[in-house]
């Protein structure tokens, strides 16, 4: 994996790394106002197959605002978004995405199998093959034993897991996971962590917010959010060498001290 | 590893590209939707109660409240001239005193003052004696007996009505042994016959209940889907905008349509209300009203957080719509400015067609510019939920 300095990241010449073959994510310059609110401020980077992309930053950097664009919820004020080779948004992809909201987004009078269902058929699954992957998807979270139980009885945790479950369904090939392990005790976040690494293995790339340092320290690559603008994206290990700080929170606070040094100096 | 990534990402690439649908409408994905709303309600109990049971509650109530036995009412008669007038008048007041119950009382009234003492409201009817009655009874022809009804009232014409009719029969005397019973012709100043105020009801009620439970149970529906975000999930899926407004629409109309069904069945089969309509224009009238709702509920949602705000839409957007809509006073006696505030109401509209399919049996054409001004609504709120629905997709 590259080291490249996230600065660099922003010259035109690094829109040929952009451009290879296995970048399922490119966003070039992006920007998204809410009326005076600038949410992202000219955002740059490139997210490739197969690895688990972290966005880190503290509520209210971005996040959010980034995945939900990334899925073609809402237009860029301006810049650019392709996402498996289109400019978003675009819903022809829809079928090849996977969302694991922030909130658990379940159907309460539902059963979890009648909420596996509904998605499921929105994604196109019916009949048998529907039913293969339900079973394959309540097998994987665990959830097994409470199939026909209606969800609103379901604790936090186990919403969470079927929430996992809806995500990954119809076998999406980029799943955006927003917050996932919030709220989770630590033995499931472990297991969600595990579980992350085994799609990476299958092909899936996985692009999580989260603003766990700790969990941010298991993704291939990082992005650092603050106030809506990149602050430095790369593996976690090329962030603490950049820095020279030995744990990524204190890197963290190092990108974003400069970042503040930067503004002034503009100013 | 990186290399690993690459060929994986290359076969991945190589097979999007031919894979991509493009969004395409699917009915499935709109059933699917309709489908779960269905499988929603009918998991909600209390939802499921409120459409069925508290439309009949309310009927039923109305039918006792409005149809009880009117009491204080006066009978005006206008006897037959001279000794045979005032035997016929005694022998009223002795049979009436005979049946009791009914608190009616009698009054006479000049040949020439009916209808003046009627639009008084000095009497709400008048029992006419022709002036030759004594001659006819004596001579064994039937005599020709009127009853005038004010008949404004349903429950007191109708209630005069068959204290008269079995007065009339009882008023044979045991002297003329011919037998001859005095014929009686009934007719109305207002109105007409077999007209009860839940007649006049029924038709608004299936309206509005149709209207009012839809709309407050699509607008909760919708704010559930934005609160618990599910809306989210829906939003990045292959789910069109168009085919979640149509999946509601179809899953409510379930509702609708059945909850029309069985108040109809109720007014028709229990409360005995009058009925000369057409089920498939009733059921047209409450497709449009429907969709309409839906809609409507999916736009006012979007400006309310919780459940509670959604109850506060009743005031503003549905009160006016049951006071000026025709139930309790006709549109055309409003004050001008409510008169055109009367016509910009859905509800105003569904009152007249179904007033019109149910009472007078009116068919597709009669009723088709109301039912136009129907699917014009349906169509102004289809464009309101779209436009609330771009508003989260941003």
């Amino acid at each position: 994996m590259g080291t490249l300095d996230p600065d660099e990241s922003i010259r035109p010449e690094t829109r040929a790394v952009a451009a290879r073959d296995d970048t399922v994510v490119m966003v070039h310059e992006l920007v998204r106002d809410f009326g005076k609110n600038r949410a992202l401020d000219h955002v740059t980077m490139s997210i490739r197959a197969g690895e688990t992309f972290g966005l880190i930053g503290p509520n209210g950097s971005g996040k959010t605002t980034l995945i939900r664009l990334l899925q073609g919820i809402g237009a860029p004020t301006s810049g650019e978004v392709r996402v498996l080779g289109r400019a978003m948004p675009d819903r022809a992809i829809a079928s090849q995405i996977g969302y694991m909201t922030q909130s658990d987004a379940l159907y309460g009078e539902l059963s979890a199998r009648e909420n596996l269902r509904f998605f499921g058929r929105l994604y196109g699954l019916h009949g048998a093959r529907l039913g293969q992957h339900i079973a394959e998807a309540l097998a994987l979270v665990e959830l097994t034993d409470r199939t026909d139980d209606p969800v609103r009885t379901f604790s936090g945790g186990m919403r969470q897991r079927l929430s996992l479950a809806i995500a990954l369904l119809h076998q999406p090939r980029l799943l955006f996971l927003d917050e996932p392990t919030v709220g989770i005790d630590p033995e499931l976040r472990n297991a969600f962590w595990a579980y992350f690494a085994e799609l990476n293995r299958r092909g899936v790339t996985i692009i999580v917010s989260t603003h766990h340092l700790d969990e941010a320290a298991r993704c291939h690559r990082i992005a650092l959010l603050r106030f809506g603008v990149l602050l430095a994206a790369d593996t976690p290990a090329a962030l603490r060498a950049a820095s020279g700080e030995q744990d990524l929170e204190r890197a963290f606070l190092y990108f974003a001290r400069r970042q503040a040094t930067s503004m002034r100096a503009a100013e | 590893m990186s290399e690993r990534l690459d060929s994986v990402a290359v076969a991945a690439g190589a097979a999007h590209e031919q894979r991509a649908p493009r969004a395409r409408f699917s009915l499935r994905r709109v059933v699917a939707v309709a489908a779960r709303i269905v499988r929603q309600f009918i998991r909600d109990r209390r939802s499921l109660g409120l459409l069925f049971l508290a439309p009949l509650l309310v009927l039923t109530l109305l039918n006792l409240v409005l149809n009880n036995t009117a009491s204080n009412l006066t009978l005006g008669i206008v006897a037959p001239p001279g000794q045979a007038g005032e035997a016929v008048v005694s022998q009223m007041r002795q049979r009436l005193d005979q049946q009791d119950s009914t608190g009616l009382s009698l009054k006479t009234v000049p040949r020439n003052q009916v209808d003046a003492t009627l639009k008084a409201g000095d009497a709400d009817g008048v029992l006419i004696f022709p002036g030759d009655y004594a001659q006819a009874l004596a001579s064994g022809a039937p005599p020709q007996l009127t009853l005038r009804l004010e008949g404004s009232n349903p429950s007191a014409a109708k209630q005069l009505s068959a204290t008269v009719a079995l007065l009339a029969a009882s008023l044979t005397s045991p002297a003329s042994s011919t037998g001859a019973q005095p014929a009686l012709t009934t007719t109305y100043l207002y109105a007409g016959p077999e007209y009860t105020q839940t007649d006049a009801l029924a038709p608004l009620l299936i309206g509005l209940f149709a209207f009012f439970f839809v709309f407050i149970l699509a607008s909760v529906a919708f704010l559930r889907e934005r609160s618990q975000g599910t809306i989210e999930r829906l939003l990045v899926s292959p789910l069109s905008k168009a085919e979640l407004v149509l999946g509601y629409v179809g899953g409510f109309l379930v509702f609708a349509l059945a909850q029309s069904l069985v108040i109809l069945l109720y007014v028709v089969y229990v409360l005995r209300v009058h009925y000369a309509g057409n089920l498939g224009l009733l059921f047209l009238v409450t497709v449009a009203l429907t969709i309409g709702g839906v809609n409507m509920g999916i736009f006012a949602s979007a400006f309310a957080r919780t459940e509670l705000q959604v109850i506060q839409f009743i005031p503003i957007l549905l009160v006016p719509q049951i006071l000026l809509g025709g139930m309790f006073w006709a549109v055309d006696t409003l004050p001008p400015v409510l008169h055109q505030l009367a016509y910009v109401m859905p509800l105003t509209y569904a009152n007249f067609a179904l007033k019109d399919v149910m009472l007078k049996g009116f068919g597709l054409s009669q009723i088709g510019p109301d039912l136009l001004a129907l699917v014009a609504f349906a169509i102004a709120m289809v464009a309101a939920a779209a436009f609330s629905l771009r508003q989260d997709a941003a």
